[in-house]
C-alpha cells in the first residue's frame, strides 16, 4: 500500500502562520457544515460510523468517547487536545503542529460543538514551548475570523513529566495539581477536568475529524483493516537511513515502513510504541501495523545487529522508573525492582531465578497497576523474554 | 427496589445498593479484602492496589476500594490469580522496607506485617534499594521515620481533610516519591498540629509514631501473627 496523506494533507502545503492559506484548502468548511446542517447527535454518529480510534496509543473508539461526553449530564464540558507527545521516539504530533495548526483548531471546535463544550485546552508538552507562539497565533487568527464564536481555546504547558501524557494525570496537571493518574471509573467522559464531562483526544486523532465530516464516514472507513480504519502517522528513528514522519494506511506491513521507506538494514529488532511499546524481532517484519497487532502511538525505533538486547531493555526500564508517578505500588516498586534485576543482567551477573522473577513481576504490574504506564511498563521485558531469551540466558551466572 | 444491584460474589448471589464499591459489598458480606491505603469516610485513593479483585470480563484486576458494583458483575476476591498478585505486591513493599521489625515500635501492631502474615509472605523474592532518611524525633508529639514509609498516603489524606492546612504532601517521583513535611523539611520542635495523633493512628507501618515516655503503657492491641 502506498503512502497516503490524509492527516498530513496540509503539511508543507499551507503556511502555518496564515489562515488564508488554510481556507484555500477547504479550511473551516467542516466546522461550518456541522454548525449549519448537523445536529450534535449526527456529528457523534458520523464519527462513530467512521471507525476512527484514538491515535495516542490506546485506540479507544473516538465516536463512543464523544457520544459519552455528549450524553453526560452537565452544563460545563471540556475538550482537551493531548499534545504532550511524550512517548519515546514519537515526533509526529510536533511535525503536525509545526505545519498545520489550523486543522487541529477546527477539529477542536467541531468537538466542542458535538459534546456541547465552550472551552478547549491544548496541553502542550514543555519541550514544545517553541510551538506556543505558532499555536497561539493560529488560535488568534481563527478567533478574529469568527470561527471560534462560542468556543475558547487555551494552551496549557506541561512541565516535563512523561506521566502527564496519560489522560488523568494530564487533567490533574491542567488543574494545577501534581500530575498523577486517577482510577477509573469514573471515566473522563462523565467526570474529567474539574469533575466535568471531558473528552481528551490526541493531536493526530483530531486531525482526522474535519475530513471525516466533509467526505463522510464511508470514505474514511474504506481505508484500513476491519478494526483499524484510516491512516496512521509514524515517526521512525534509530538505525535507519531515512528517519522521519510517514503516513501509511492502517494495516500496511511493518516492512514497508522500515525497509522500503526508512531504508533500514541489518535489523535485529524493532520497538513499536516507544518505551511502553512492543518489541518485535526481525522475523516478524511482515506484521501489519494495526490496532489488532501492534501500533501504539506510532513510534517505531529500529535497532540493528550491533545493538545489545539487554542494554535496550535496561535503558527502557530506567526511563520508566524515572517517569513513574509513584502513586501505585506495582509501578513505583516494580519498575525499581526491574531496573535492579536488569542491571544485574547488564553486568552479566543475572541468575536463573531473576528470569522467573521478571516474568512473575511483569504479570502483576500488568494486572494491578493504576494506569497505562505501569500496565505497559513490562512490555519490553516480556517481549524480549519471549523472542530473545538467549540474551538473558547468556548473562546468567552459573 | 430500583436502586438495588445484583452481583455474584465468590460464587454467591448478593445484592447491594447502587453506588457501593466492591470492597464495601464484600465487607458487608463478611469477606475480608486486605487494604493499606483505604480509609473509611474518605474518598479512595487506589494507590496500594492490595484490594485488587478479579472481575470477569475485565482485562486487568480492578481495585475494589474504588470500583462501584454494577448489575450482573461476577467478582472473585480470593482467586489464585488475585492471591498471587497480592502476594507480590506485599513483597514489593517489603523489598524496600527496612529489616528492623524486631526493634520497631510498631512491630506488633504493624498492618503491613499482619497482611504479609495473612498472605503467607516470607522473605521477599525481590530486591530493591532501601530508603535512608533521618529519623525526625525532635517534636514532642510525633516521630517520623520515613525509611519505613510505604507511601499509602493515609496521613496525607487525613492532613488534607483536617482543614488546618496540609502539613504533609507527596513530593518527588517514582521510587523517590516521599511524603514530605512542608518543602521537604524535617518535622522539627516547632511544628505544631492540633491533631498529630490523628495521622499517627492511621499510619499502617512504623513511619509515624508517638514518642513514648518510659513507663507509659502502650494503648494499642498487639497483633497475633498466625503460624
Amino acid at each position: 500500500m502506498p503512502q497516503q496523506r490524509v492527516v498530513l494533507k496540509n503539511c508543507g502545503v499551507i503556511d502555518p502562520r496564515r489562515i488564508e492559506t488554510y481556507l484555500e484548502r477547504d479550511g473551516f468548511k467542516a466546522l461550518a457544515k456541522v454548525r449549519r446542517e448537523m445536529t450534535r447527535e449526527q456529528v457523534t454518529d458520523e464519527i462513530k460510523a467512521s471507525g476512527l480510534r484514538g491515535r495516542g496509543g490506546a485506540g479507544f473508539p473516538t465516536g463512543i468517547k464523544w457520544e459519552g461526553a455528549r450524553q453526560a449530564p452537565g452544563e460545563e464540558k471540556y475538550v482537551i487536545c493531548n499534545a504532550d507527545e511524550g512517548e519515546v521516539g514519537t515526533f509526529k504530533d510536533r511535525y503536525i503542529l509545526e505545519r498545520d495548526p489550523f486543522t487541529l483548531i477546527e477539529a477542536m471546535a467541531i468537538a466542542g460543538y458535538a459534546i456541547g463544550a465552550k472551552q478547549g485546552y491544548i496541553y502542550l508538552r514543555a519541550e514544545y514551548h517553541h510551538l506556543f507562539d505558532l499555536l497561539q497565533n493560529a488560535i488568534n487568527q481563527a478567533k478574529k475570523s469568527g470561527y471560534l464564536d462560542g468556543f475558547r481555546i487555551e494552551i496549557r504547558e506541561g512541565a516535563g513529566a512523561y506521566i502527564c501524557g496519560e489522560e488523568s494525570a494530564l487533567m490533574d496537571s491542567i488543574e494545577g495539581k501534581r500530575g498523577e493518574s486517577r482510577y477509573r471509573p469514573p471515566f473522563p467522559t462523565t467526570s474529567g477536568l474539574w469533575g466535568k464531562p471531558t473528552i481528551i483526544n490526541n493531536v493526530e486523532t483530531l486531525m482526522n475529524i474535519p475530513q471525516i465530516i466533509l467526505n463522510g464516514a464511508g470514505w474514511f472507513s474504506q481505508m484500513g483493516t476491519e478494526r483499524s480504519k484510516g491512516t496512521k502517522v509514524f515517526s521512525i528513528s534509530g538505525d535507519v537511513e531515512n528517519p522521519g514522519v510517514y503516513e501509511l494506511v492502517l494495516g500496511s506491513p511493518l516492512r514497508e515502513l522500515v525497509e522500503d521507506l526508512a531504508s533500514a538494514k541489518d535489523i535485529k529488532l524493532i520497538q513499536i510504541g516507544g518505551a511502553t511499546g512492543r518489541i518485535l524481532p526481525y522475523e516478524k517484519i511482515d506484521t501489519p501495523l494495526a490496532f489488532e497487532t501492534v501500533l501504539g502511538a506510532g513510534a517505531v525505533t529500529v535497532y540493528n545487529r550491533s545493538r545489545d538486547v539487554i542494554d535496550i531493555v535496561y535503558r527502557t526500564m530506567e526511563f520508566l522508573a524515572e517517569e513513574s508517578c509513584g502513586k501505585c505500588t506495582p509501578c513505583r516498586q516494580g519498575t525499581e525492582v526491574m531496573v535492579e534485576i536488569l542491571e544485574k543482567f547488564h553486568r552479566g551477573e543475572g541468575r536463573e531465578q531473576d528470569i522467573r522473577n521478571l516474568e512473575a513481576l511483569s504479570q502483576v504490574m500488568m494486572l494491578t497497576s493504576l494506569c497505562g504506564l505501569g500496565q505497559a511498563a513490562p512490555n519490553a521485558v516480556m517481549d524480549t523474554l519471549q523472542y530473545f531469551k538467549d540474551a538473558y540466558k547468556k548473562r546468567v551466572v552459573v | 427496589m430500583e436502586n438495588k444491584v445484583n452481583l455474584t460474589l465468590n460464587g454467591r448471589a448478593v445484592s447491594a445498593r447502587q453506588g457501593m464499591t466492591i470492597l464495601e459489598v464484600a465487607r458487608e458480606n463478611g469477606i475480608d479484602i486486605p487494604t493499606l491505603c483505604y480509609l473509611e469516610d474518605f474518598s479512595p485513593m487506589g494507590a496500594c492496589r492490595l484490594c485488587v479483585v478479579e472481575v470477569e470480563g475485565s482485562r486487568t484486576l480492578v481495585g475494589s476500594c474504588h470500583t462501584p458494583v454494577t448489575e450482573g458483575m461476577v467478582v472473585h476476591t480470593h482467586s489464585p490469580k488475585v492471591l498471587a498478585a497480592r502476594k507480590i505486591l506485599v513483597e514489593l513493599l517489603l523489598a524496600s522496607h527496612p529489616d528492623s521489625c524486631l526493634v520497631c515500635d510498631k512491630a506488633n501492631i504493624c498492618e503491613l506485617r499482619r497482611i504479609a502474615a495473612d498472605l503467607e509472605v516470607g522473605l521477599p523474592r525481590f530486591h530493591a534499594r532501601k530508603h535512608y532518611y533521618p529519623v525526625e524525633d525532635e517534636n514532642p508529639h510525633i516521630i517520623r521515620d520515613m525509611s519505613k514509609c510505604i507511601l499509602c498516603r493515609r496521613c496525607v489524606i487525613a492532613c488534607k481533610s483536617a482543614g488546618n492546612g496540609s502539613m504533609f504532601s507527596v513530593a518527588y517521583r517514582g521510587f523517590e516519591s516521599k511524603v514530605v513535611f512542608g518543602c521537604d523539611q524535617l518535622v522539627d520542635e516547632a511544628a505544631v498540629c492540633p491533631d498529630f495523633d490523628g495521622c499517627i493512628a492511621l499510619c499502617p507501618s512504623g513511619a509515624l509514631r508517638k514518642p513514648v515516655k518510659i513507663g507509659e503503657e502502650r494503648a494499642e492491641k498487639a497483633l497475633i501473627i498466625k503460624g
